[in-house]
């Protein structure tokens, strides 16, 4: 980003001046003619942490931005602000009850397959309508023009919310909330939840963090799921940590996570139905003992750096010793955790040895001398689709950011948000 | 990649400090290392660098703030520089303490000094 290279004395506001037309630049391509020559464009800039968008075949996208709300970009460019969090001005309609607050907010999206005939979208919010306050998954219609939504019906009103700070990392209130909304192949809608820093959450077969939910439009539990006997019904697995990334393999059909590891251990797992991801981070266990605040997620040491093989040892985030049965991640981020957020397949041609390929949104952190690796990773699976056979850093045209999500888009393009405020287009060279 | 500019901040920006978040400042905030090498070139090279490890993954690439991580680039050199002091000195204060000792507390007054100015300063 910056580029200019001379080395002079100059008073402060002629930076300022430099420094404007250095950021001027915005989308620029890469040579070469092969699946690493993308080409990017800024889709849409100055937005307020964009958390998720949703897409219809014609390049309609819906999305959100965490404290503001959820808007429309229609086909033609244009966007209309639908609903507002909170008090939030310029949206057609707002929730009142919706607020942000640390990770919480307004987090997933997502158009109904049958959109066309009922109108229907899903939208993943921090709601204070309960008390405790949850996160909430609200059912919408919109508009023939897309300027409003309407027939606000919350199908899921019981994920937690972490209400008070936390002697932890990141230990403000909202906390680890997961957050994606989507639908899968058998048309299920899917969406994911975190720990909120609870240790007895998890675990729990009841208390729906931790989760990824399998239901229908409805809110009700999809008649297959098979958890544990007292768990709720609408669990598919339990034992997560904070999962922010879920995409559908395209010829299995599969769901997979890409998963936010506690300062070691980003995931990539092939859920089970009924499966244990096997987080625990309850302290007087598997040999530990008292933890801050009862929340063993950042022990033994969450002061400052170490190994993260130690860290994996005393806090594993997949607990094989308690759950042998445990669903097995195929991919660890070598021990790293580095801010893994959204998963995506890519699909089309134009992707070449990638079509198919599994894609990462990587944020990055900056702690105790982890590698803080801002990326999206290409992740291709073996000939069976059980495990990762490799796995390459996409070689961005662009400087890159806190990768919150991952898209494809209808135009075959890989549409991407980062949390500092745009949403970029990601498109194969040729 | 790296900007090679060297910039003398020029001593009436001290005076401008606005002290956001209805923050207000101690004794020792007026002697802060940044205050106190006012009249020193500042090396935003070399602030830039530490910015680029240390800062921009979390507080965004343009200090514009992201995530649960807050804005910083409509902050004053003085309020960055006390907070980045009180941080070093391993003080917690907000959610995410933790992770802004780890950071704060290799740095040297003459860093603290430049990163106050640069992330004030380069993304107006």
């Amino acid at each position: 980003m910056f580029h200019s290279m001379h080395r002079s004395t100059l008073p402060v506001v002629a930076s300022l001046l430099a420094g404007t037309a250095i950021m001027s630049s915005q989308a620029f391509a890469q040579s070469g003619m092969n699946t690493t020559s993308l080409q990017s464009e800024v889709v849409l800039d100055g937005l307020e942490n964009p958390w998720d968008m949703a897409f219809l075949d014609d390049g309609t996208m819906l999305f959100t931005e965490k404290c503001k709300g959820l808007s429309v970009r229609m086909p033609d460019g244009s966007v209309n602000a639908l609903y507002g969090v909170g008090e939030t001005e310029g949206y057609a309609d707002n929730g009142s009850d919706l607020f942000c607050e640390g990770q919480a907010g307004m987090m997933g999206v997502a158009f109904d397959p049958d959109f066309s005939n009922n109108r229907r979208i899903y939208v993943y919010s921090t709601s204070n309508m309960s008390d405790p306050h949850t996160n909430r998954l609200m059912r919408f219609t919109v508009n023939d023009d897309f300027t409003g939504v309407a027939d606000r019906t919350d199908i899921v009103d019981d994920v937690p919310y972490k209400m008070a700070a936390s002697n932890h990392p990141f230990g403000g209130p909202g906390a680890h909330n997961g957050g994606r909304v989507r639908f899968g192949p058998d048309g299920a809608l899917w969406l994911t939840t975190g720990d909120t820093h609870n240790g007895e959450v998890p675990q729990s077969p009841t208390m729906m963090g931790s989760k990824v939910i399998r239901i229908d439009t409805d809110g009700n539990a999809h008649p297959d799921n098979s958890p544990p006997e007292g768990f709720d019904t609408r669990t598919y697995t339990y034992g997560h940590r904070n999962v922010q990334g879920i995409a559908f393999h395209p010829e299995t059909g599969q769901a997979i996570t890409a998963e936010h590891g506690p300062w070691h251990s980003d995931e990539i797992t092939i859920l089970q139905n009924g499966g244990n991801a096997g987080w625990d981070p309850r302290p007087n266990m598997a040999g530990r003992e008292d933890c801050p605040d009862n929340y063993c997620g950042y022990s033994p040491n969450q002061e400052e750096g170490m190994n993260r093989y130690e860290r994996a040892a005393y806090m594993p985030m997949t607990d094989f010793d308690t759950y042998p049965d445990a669903m097995p991640p195929i991919w660890n981020n070598n021990g790293w955790s580095q801010g893994t957020s959204s998963a995506a397949f890519l699909a089309g041609d134009a992707w070449g040895d990638w079509d198919g390929a599994m894609v990462v949104g990587i944020m990055g952190i900056g702690f105790g001398g982890t590698p803080i690796g801002q990326r999206i990773d290409v992740i291709q699976f073996n000939d069976d689709n059980t495990d990762v056979e490799d796995v390459t850093e996409m070689t961005l045209p662009m400087e890159p950011g806190r990768f919150r999500s991952v898209v494809m888009g209808p135009d075959g393009s890989l549409y991407t948000a980062i949390d500092e405020g745009t949403i970029y287009k990601l498109t194969p060279g040729s | 990649m790296s900007s090679k500019i060297i910039l003398s901040a020029p001593l009436v920006l001290w005076g401008l400090a606005a002290f956001a978040e209805g923050e207000t400042p101690d004794a020792s905030a007026s002697e802060t290392p940044a205050t106190a090498t006012a009249s020193q070139d500042v090396d935003l090279a070399a602030a830039e660098q530490i910015f680029k490890k240390s800062c921009r993954a979390c507080h965004g690439n343009k200090a514009q703030g992201a995530a649960s991580y807050p804005k910083l680039s409509d902050k004053e050199p003085d309020y960055l520089a006390e907070k980045l002091e009180r941080y070093r000195a391993g003080e917690k204060f907000g959610p995410n303490s933790i992770l802004m000792i780890q950071n704060a507390k290799k740095l040297s007054d003459a860093d603290i000094a430049n990163l106050s100015v640069y992330i004030a300063t380069a993304f107006d």
